[in-house]
């Protein structure tokens, strides 16, 4: 789309909405406006198969109404939209209770600089994309006999985000990243397992073909000769990616929003030890080429760097400005909008030993490359989760027999003071929620 | 909404430079979301989507251009934006001809939800909330919402079609939090149909999903961890059908067999499940959450019955995957919204009801597991392995049901499943979800009478 044309037809609904608000007595009001361009490929068989673009926004008005605030969004940018987001906002402050609702506010006084849209990734064209996604197919089919490829996409995206208010606030960020992935069936006799490689980054040398298509053969091949384990609690090293997964599921143990609403059993917990030692964990909103990088959070409060838990310690929870009144401190900056808090790139800050160090130090147990079904066998309140996992049965400190058809089983909570050690091999795979491996006292297996 | 000589322009543009076929998708909608939670209500929004996606075939090769700009220059310029990337079949262009096709509206909607007094529809959460609350003094939190939708589409393709509908989305979610102050458990009910305000008065009491969600928190909160291992499991109606959703219905889906990536892929007319296994996938029922009128690529909905007495008849097809297959499509192309080019889902997906007598499933099962309701889980298509969550269990010894059980999972691979079924009962009831895959995420019913499968394992402490 026609870049400079959408910008001033955003700017100008705009205008048209702040003064639609005022002349409704909605004041003060705050618009947002989220955009997203994306370009994707997808390749199979050596053929391109699909081709996507990509781009849309979304316009947000909130606006206090008799004293409470309201929400409404739109797409459209015509004169229906005008009339229904007024209304809207009108509406919905009518009907909510909370009084803690997101405020309002005239800008923080300073914000800090953080990067994470790269000029580079402008110059990569369509067919640099198709290229790559095309050397990615023919490396894994040319990978192994037992490997049959099944689809490699490259994709692009860019986000802004634009925070506007009627009491001067007036910010803007934007990200880009690319990222490349590609899957594969293994097969050998009657076993089957996928493969599953992403990588991603700023440029298009961040996402090398053969780093993607290797690591998706690898993936899959190993887990090929996968034999059940016995029932029984083990001590597990749990792999990186793994553990960001489960960190993923149950970051919300860490909002104060959680908290306050009886939704986390951290509440209150400042101060006091809730895991092992050897843990920290770390939100930070200002981290270089993060993928949640942003000087702002949806409230337009200033982001910061903070550790969530230091060496075992429960520090703070993730606030917004409403949590963080009720609880006598500052907004940490995590305001996610409709009054809820997220993180931004939060991760277990990586230790000293490699994988192989943590595998010895275990002995015996499991190394747990994989987890599935976490949006079902997972329960963010409870913390207890049981879980669809594959990885390999580990005896003499060695990772010797791959398994597969088993569950992991324990508690969120409990797994935090179980923690023996962290490894240093810290992976965002594709998310703003990283973690090295782990080596944990045990987990419940249940297998044959 | 856009016109047929609209529609006629674009897509006669997108194919200016070949390709084999386009489409285009219309969409503008309005959508409502309440929420209530420690008896207040917390949020209260109307959104407005609107956008249009526009396909071209370029041979088996699918391009897919969206835009929220749907002034005629915003669509005329995704139109080439999508026609740029035509490489194999170029051409010199043609045009295109469309004549409007209505079809009859098998879910008449009598009170939209937007033309409820507010007021009205916080009444329904704060029903539910203090049904749930008044269970037990143990429930510490109820969080409950509104969820409503009016989606407005236009599809039109390049061989003439120009159609539309109205779809028509209301649900109720209800979670209830049971804690004693060290531990808490969760219960959760969400009614939906596509239908109006009406749903309330129809089908689903606020009061019952409260009530209903809080007993399985309170009762949970009591439970035990569930014990590991292999053993017999009676699966309750309902909800229950999750397992055939996951287990078998993503493996059936043209998305995943025509790449070869199911385990059912190349087994038409084959026995793949228990003979007293029929599975049916159904659009057609009247005001069901998964039905259609019209499918996302403007034909007209089925009834397809995949699984007969344990032969595998049919698969899932949408429009695309229907011509690298060489098959005709099955009216199952769907899609989240304008984003999302479709591709073939489910919609109504249930396990016919059959002849088993469902007290004896349990007296003659020996020792196992009774889960009563289930709740989310997930499958890998290629090999089949899925796990699903047990919301509430219980313990069966000897023929009895004991004790209820926490934190019990199911895992195993579809093909082993279905061919161990070895009850099916009389009584096939459905619960709603929010399907998830490669076109976004489209309401779904499962559904199944109580069955029983003779061997499982299940994953706990």
């Amino acid at each position: 789309m026609n870049q400079e044309n959408k910008e001033m037809n955003v700017s100008v609904f705009s205008d048209r909405v702040f003064a639609a608000a005022e002349a409704a007595g909605i004041a003060p009001a705050e618009i947002c406006v989220a955009g997203s361009e994306s370009f994707s490929v997808r390749v199979r068989g050596g053929k391109l198969e699909d081709y996507k673009v990509s781009d849309r926004f979304n316009l947000t008005l909130r606006g206090v109404s008799g004293g409470r605030i309201g929400t409404a969004s739109t797409q459209a940018l015509d004169e229906e939209s005008i009339g229904m987001l007024i209304q809207g906002v009108k509406e919905s402050a009518e009907v909510i209770e909370t009084d803690e609702q997101d405020e309002i506010l005239p800008p923080d006084e300073a914000y800090g600089a953080v990067c994470n849209h790269s000029e580079a990734l402008r110059g990569v064209t369509a067919q640099d994309r198709i290229a790559l996604a095309m050397r990615i197919d023919a490396r894994l089919a040319a990978a192994d006999a037992r490997l049959t490829p099944g689809f490699t996409v490259v994709a692009t995206s860019e986000e802004t985000m634009t925070l506007k208010n009627t009491l001067g606030l007036d910010l803007s960020h934007s990200s880009n990243m690319i990222y490349a992935y590609a899957s594969a069936l293994a097969k050998d006799g009657d076993q089957a397992a996928t493969g599953f490689k992403l990588l991603w980054g700023y440029s298009l040398e961040d996402v090398n073909a053969f780093d993607v298509a290797d690591g998706c053969a690898q993936d899959a091949l190993e887990k090929l000769g996968a034999g059940r384990m016995s029932s029984g609690a083990r001590p597990v090293v749990i792999r990186n990616n793994a553990m960001a997964d489960l960190l993923s599921t149950f970051c919300g143990v860490f909002s104060a929003d959680n908290a306050q609403k009886g939704l986390s059993l951290l509440a209150g917990k400042e101060g006091e030890t809730i895991a092992s030692g050897c843990v920290t964990l770390v939100d930070d909103p200002l981290m270089p080429w993060g993928l949640g990088s942003a000087p702002f959070d949806r409230e337009g409060a200033a982001t910061m760097k903070k550790n969530i838990i230091e060496n075992g310690k429960l520090i703070t929870l993730l606030h917004n400005r409403k949590t963080a009144k009720a609880a006598g401190i500052r907004t940490t900056g995590n305001a996610a909008g409709a009054g809820h808090v997220s993180p931004s790139n939060l991760f277990i800050a990586p230790g000293e030993k490699d994988t192989q160090a943590l595998l010895k130090e275990m002995g015996e147990g499991l190394y747990l490359t994989e987890v599935s079904g976490l949006h079902a066998g997972a329960n963010a309140v409870s913390g207890d989760f049981s879980l669809l996992a594959r990885g390999f049965e580990v005896l003499g400190g060695k990772a010797v027999r791959a398994v597969e058809q088993i569950t992991v089983a324990g508690n969120f909570y409990q797994l935090l003071r179980d923690v023996m050690a962290v490894g240093s091999d810290l992976l965002f795979e594709g998310s703003p929620i990283g973690s090295p491996s782990v080596a944990v006292r045990s987990l419940n297996i249940a297998g044959e | 909404m856009i016109s047929e000589s609209i529609c006629q322009q674009v897509l006669a543009r997108a194919l200016k430079l070949g390709g084999t076929f386009a489409e285009i998708f219309y969409e503008d909608s309005r959508n409502f979301g309440m929420s209530l939670r420690d008896g207040k209500i917390e949020n209260a929004a109307t959104s407005r989507p609107l956008g249009a996606g526009i396909r071209v075939y370029d041979g088996l090769r699918s391009i897919y251009v969206y835009t929220c700009d749907v002034t005629l220059s915003g669509l005329l310029r995704a139109a080439d934006r999508a026609a740029a990337a035509v490489t194999d079949t170029k051409g010199s262009g043609r045009d295109v001809m469309l004549a409007e096709t209505r079809f009859a509206d098998r879910h008449p909607v009598r009170t939209p939800v937007l033309g409820v007094p507010a007021a009205e529809r916080a009444a329904v959460l704060r029903a539910a909330d203090r049904a749930a609350r008044a269970v037990s003094p143990r429930i510490s939190q109820v969080a409950a919402g509104l969820i409503a939708r009016e989606q407005h589409v236009i599809i039109a393709n390049s061989e003439g079609l120009y159609t539309g509908d109205v779809r028509t989305y209301t649900r109720l979610t209800c979670s209830a939090i049971a804690s004693d102050g060290t531990e808490n458990q969760t219960g959760m009910e969400s009614p939906g149909a596509r239908m109006g305000f009406e749903l309330f008065e129809t089908r689903v009491d606020p009061e019952e999903a409260g009530r209903k969600a809080a007993k399985t928190a309170v009762t949970m909160l009591d439970a035990p961890y569930c014990s590991a291992g292999e053993m017999p499991v009676v699966i309750a109606g309902g909800f229950g059908g999750v397992i055939f959703h996951e287990a078998c219905g993503h493996s059936l889906e043209a998305t995943s067999v025509e790449p070869g990536m199911s385990e059912f892929a190349g087994k038409l007319g084959q026995t793949i499940a228990a003979p007293c296994v029929t599975a049916i996938d159904d659009g057609t029922m009247e005001n069901e959450w998964g039905s259609e009128n019209i499918d996302d690529e403007g034909m007209p909905t089925t009834r397809l019955v995949l699984i007969e007495n344990g032969v595998l008849k049919n698969y899932m097809i949408d429009r695309l995957n229907g011509l690298k297959m060489g098959m005709a499509p099955t009216g199952s192309g769907r899609r989240e919204s304008y984003a999302f080019a479709p591709t073939s889902r489910m919609r109504n997906t249930f396990i016919a009801p059959g002849n088993d007598d469902e007290e004896e499933m349990i007296r003659t099962m020996g020792d196992g597991l009774y889960a009563a309701q289930m709740g989310g889980g997930s499958v890998n298509p290629a090999t089949g392995e899925f796990n699903f969550s047990v919301r509430e269990g219980y313990l069966v010894k000897d023929g009895r049901i004991t004790s209820p059980v926490r934190g019990a999972s199911l895992i195993g691979k579809g093909s082993e499943i279905l061919m161990r079924i070895d009850r099916v009962g009389r009584e096939m009831t459905m619960g709603q979800g929010m399907c998830g895959s490669r076109s976004g995420s489209v309401p779904t019913n499962v559904g199944q009478p109580t069955i029983r499968v003779s061997r499982l394992t299940v994953g706990g402490k």
